[in-house]
């Protein structure tokens, strides 16, 4: 991965789902925002030109684990050029859910040379800090089959023949995807967070460690249109969601 | 036998140490005729007796449709270019190709990752980098690369209706004077496939002369690869259950 040497900052989170990851992550960008900081999102997978023939292969179910592995690599490379790299360099706070480490731990657990994984990767921008959130297995899967009527084709990792019940699959598959978390967290630092602790207690642990890493990031002043508003006494009404 | 050898590693879900087909890639740069030796070397096989799969870039199922969607606009950098590329070639190795081979057909494959290195390279991507990130494309059994300059190239792409803006490099290239883009895109193309000529071994095919001249030189080559393939016993319950997806039906 490529050094971090510009005047933006990067923090991701990783974990199984149901760690609670997404949360957290959501909740430190309301913070940052009520910070005056820049802040940018980046999720999984979200690349406008790369969704939809992700899309069309886990919906026909034309992915192996090649394919899974290279149209992911396709995803994150449009977000980095497109998205998390300008932004970086305009000095915002760039938070991710979900990173390399993903693919590193999915696409391993399918068969996928790790050294293959880790060169293909070697465009990405290493984070300032990247967060694991550690969930013990069952605890994870309770959390994901409460919420949902049912679980996905690749989402359950039925492609990987485990078992053809969905909810065995997903339970071994994750069990599979932790074990690999459990090795990344060893080869790159990834900062584990007890998953099971108390929200609240865990967002001001997350903050507490990225704080040192603001200082001197930039806190552009977007006042300019508030008083504006002020001035006219207006509320906005006919602004774009994005503005209000 | 086509070896079942990998430049790099062997993929997952891949089995087996041989198979009965052959591989046989045809590289060029745009605007060369390939299509044309692809469409007249395809009939001659066939009519030879031989079972004959052909496959280009951007054809799979998967991939192909996305990649024709991207490049007609957004902000495309040459890595998710050549990454989306990458998803289409393996969608065809893996669902195409391999079982084409196995089922002891003769593939002729219009272009191959060479193309894909070759374009992304001069676009500044690290050539370690296409090069690792390739390791997974099956060694073909010859590569046949029809070899032209960028000045007697251009009759050809006139005669053939223009200027096209990705075989201009007019994506990187900048500057109104679309003419002298696509010369210095093909100059530069035209230098990386020669680099890959000499490291990949290529058997090379003079591309200045016409078409039957061409044609005489491939249909050469390629007797030589497919001779004797007819002595070799296939599998065949494995010939018989292979059926091909309906994307690679012959078109137009």
């Amino acid at each position: 991965m490529r050094d971090l040497d510009l005047p933006g900052k990067l923090f991701i989170v990783e974990g199984v789902d149901g760690s609670g990851k997404s949360t957290q992550l959501d909740l430190l960008h309301k913070w940052l925002v009520s910070q005056g900081y820049l802040v940018v999102f980046s999720e999984w997978n979200s690349s406008p030109i790369v969704q939809s023939t992700t899309r069309r292969g886990k919906k026909r179910r034309l992915l192996s684990p090649m394919s899974f592995s290279l149209i992911h690599a396709a995803d994150f490379a449009s977000r980095t050029n497109a998205h998390i790299l300008p932004a970086l360099n305009a000095g915002a706070v760039v938070l991710a859910d979900r990173y390399v480490y993903t693919a590193f731990a999915r696409d391993a657990v399918r068969g996928v040379n790790r050294d293959w994984l880790r060169r293909l990767y070697s465009f990405a921008l290493k984070p300032t800090l990247a967060f694991y959130y550690d969930v013990p297995l069952g605890e994870a899967i309770r959390r994901i089959l409460d919420g949902r009527p049912s679980l996905k084709y690749y989402e359950a990792g039925l492609d990987m023949n485990l078992s053809s019940d969905a909810e065995e699959s997903f339970a071994l598959y994750q069990g599979l995807i932790k074990r690999e978390y459990d090795r990344l967290v060893e080869e790159f630092g990834l900062v584990r967070m007890d998953a099971t602790e108390n929200l609240i207690l865990q967002q001001q642990r997350m903050r507490g460690m990225i704080e040192p890493y603001l200082e001197g990031v930039a806190r552009p002043d977007d006042g300019a249109l508030n008083e504006a508003l002020l001035d006219g006494g207006l509320l906005g009404r006919y602004l774009t969601p994005r503005f209000r | 036998m086509t070896e079942l050898r990998f430049f790099g590693f062997r993929p997952p879900g891949i089995e087996g140490q041989s198979l009965p087909g052959r591989l046989v890639v045809i590289e060029a740069t745009d605007g060369v005729g390939r299509s044309t030796q692809v469409a007249l070397l395809k009939e001659w096989l066939e009519d030879e007796g031989y079972a004959v799969l052909d496959t280009g870039l951007r054809r799979s199922d998967l991939a192909g449709p996305g990649i024709e969607r991207a490049k007609q606009g957004h902000t495309l950098d040459p890595i998710t270019l050549n990454l989306f590329y990458a998803t289409d070639f393996w969608d065809r190795l893996e669902r195409l190709i391999i079982p084409g081979l196995r089922a002891g057909m003769v593939v002729i494959a219009d272009r191959y990752v060479f193309s894909l290195i070759a374009r992304a390279a001069v676009r500044g991507v690290s050539e370690r980098w296409l090069e690792q990130l390739y390791g997974f494309a099956l060694i073909p059994d010859r590569v046949i690369y029809l070899d032209i300059d960028a000045e007697q190239l251009l009759p050809r792409v006139l005669r053939r209706g223009g200027f096209d803006y990705w075989e201009s490099g007019m994506d990187f290239i900048r500057g109104p004077n679309v003419h002298d883009n696509f010369m210095q895109y093909q100059r530069m193309l035209l230098a990386e496939f020669r680099k890959l000529a000499v490291r990949h071994d290529f058997t090379v095919i003079d591309a200045r002369g016409s078409v039957a001249k061409i044609f005489r030189g491939l249909r050469t080559e390629v007797e030589d690869v497919v001779s004797g393939m007819g002595l070799e016993s296939v599998g065949a319950g494995e010939s018989d259950a292979f059926t091909l997806p309906e994307s690679a039906a012959p078109s137009g």
